[in-house]
Parts: C-alpha cells; structure tokens; sequence
C-alpha cells in the first residue's frame, strides 16, 4: 500500500479529487486503519484523460477478476462507469464519480479541506460531510467509524 | 471563488482543549456517547497530538507494516 506515491501521482498529474471514504479519517486525527484509497474525481473529459495517465504505470486493472481476463484502462472506460474498484501497484483503489449524502465531484470539492501531506496539497473531505456520507453509506462498517469521526468534531479538530 | 480552507494541527491551547475534552467528556456529549460505545478516545488524543501529515505517515507505516507480516506469514504457510 503506497499512499503517499498514488497521492503524488494524482497531484503530479494535476487532477481534480478529493481523498474520501475512510482515508480521509486518519487526517482528521481517526484512529481506524484502512487499506484501500478512495478518491472522487471530477467527470470533465479532460480530468478523465489526467487520471488515466497519472495511474497508468501502476498496472491499474479492475479487482476481483481473474488474472489476464481483456481490460483497457482508458477514459472511455472511466466514463461508463461511476464506480471503479481497482487493484494497482501501489494499492487497491476506488474512483468515485459521486459520494453518498454529498453528491458529485463539485459538491465534494465544496466540502473538503486541503491538507499539506507526502509534500504535496491534497484535497480531503471536511469532517462534518465525512460523517454526513458514512451515515449516507449505511453499512455497519461506516456506522461504526460515526462516533469516533463525531467525537473528534466535538474536540474542535477542524 | 471561495479559497480552500486548510487543515492544520492543533494549537497548543486547542490540543488541550481537546484532551480535556477527551479525558473528562461532558454528559450528553458525542464524546460521552463514543467512550460508552467503546471507543478508546486515548488514542484520538495521540492522534491529534500529530500534524495532520504526521498522520498520514503513521497510516502508510501501519498499513506497510501490517503488509509486512502478512508477506511472512503468506512465505510461512
């Protein structure tokens, strides 16, 4: 699992994301662990092509598939799908084109901070919409992490 | 264009805030709430002692070293 080289690529590459899901905890102060990088992108065609090139060395293929099954990774492949769940050199790796209870890219842009992390400025959502799309999310797994991102936004953290 | 806002570590007076907060939670507060469902809030308070980088590097180094013993565990099996 490599970061701090897929949020520099990202950043290197000039594309429009935001860190979302349960990375974004940790830099809220979080103590949960995850394993799995989670962005939400901007949908423009020229975004698109960014992100393509900026993961492109990292043998970026869906996850969860059989090894040498046909997969291009291209824009075309990243505009029919809203959801991609990835597996890369440097980790697995989701692409959001909209996160649940705030909406797309530049609604999630709106809500997000920047944060000075692996030498670059990256854009992370905002403690409040984090717990506003953990409660939209539903899943026990996101449930569970609701107290501890609330306790911090009680402490004054952000 | 409204500017990005930053996130940055706490001050001293805002850290301390916090522990206080942490330490001894108000009744009715989400934090009493948290510490009631089980949360440790000891370790929000060392999580919050870091720089919001300093976190991040922890992340990578917890989940590298978890990679670590999964890739000895996987040679061992």
């Amino acid at each position: 699992m490599q970061f701090d080289r897929a949020i520099q690529a990202l950043c290197d590459a000039q594309v429009d994301f935001v860190i979302v899901g349960d990375l974004a905890g940790p830099f809220h102060g979080s103590s949960y662990a995850t394993y799995l990088m989670e962005f939400c992108y901007a949908r423009s065609s020229a975004n698109m092509l960014r992100l393509v090139a900026a993961l492109s060395p990292f043998h970026t293929r869906p996850r969860g598939i059989p090894a040498g099954l046909p997969f291009i990774w291209d824009e075309a492949t990243l505009r029919n799908s809203t959801v991609l769940t990835l597996q890369t050199d440097l980790g697995e790796i989701d692409l959001l084109a909209e996160v649940a209870g705030i909406g797309l890219y530049e609604d999630v842009k709106r809500h997000s901070l920047t944060v000075e992390a692996f030498e670059r400025r990256v854009p992370v959502l905002d403690l409040p919409a984090l717990i506003r799309s953990k409660r939209a999310a539903g899943r026990e797994k996101d449930l569970s992490i609701i107290p501890e991102l609330e306790s911090l936004l009680e402490t004054g953290s952000e | 264009m409204n500017a990005v806002k930053t996130l940055r570590a706490l001050n001293p007076e805002q850290f301390a805030r916090a522990v206080r907060l942490l330490l001894n939670p108000p009744p009715g507060s989400r934090i009493e709430a948290a510490k009631k469902y089980g949360i440790d809030l000891t370790l929000l308070i060392e999580q919050l002692r870091l720089t919001p980088a300093q976190r991040a590097v922890k992340l990578q180094a917890a989940t590298e070293a978890v990679e670590q013993i999964r890739g000895i565990a996987r040679r061992r099996s």
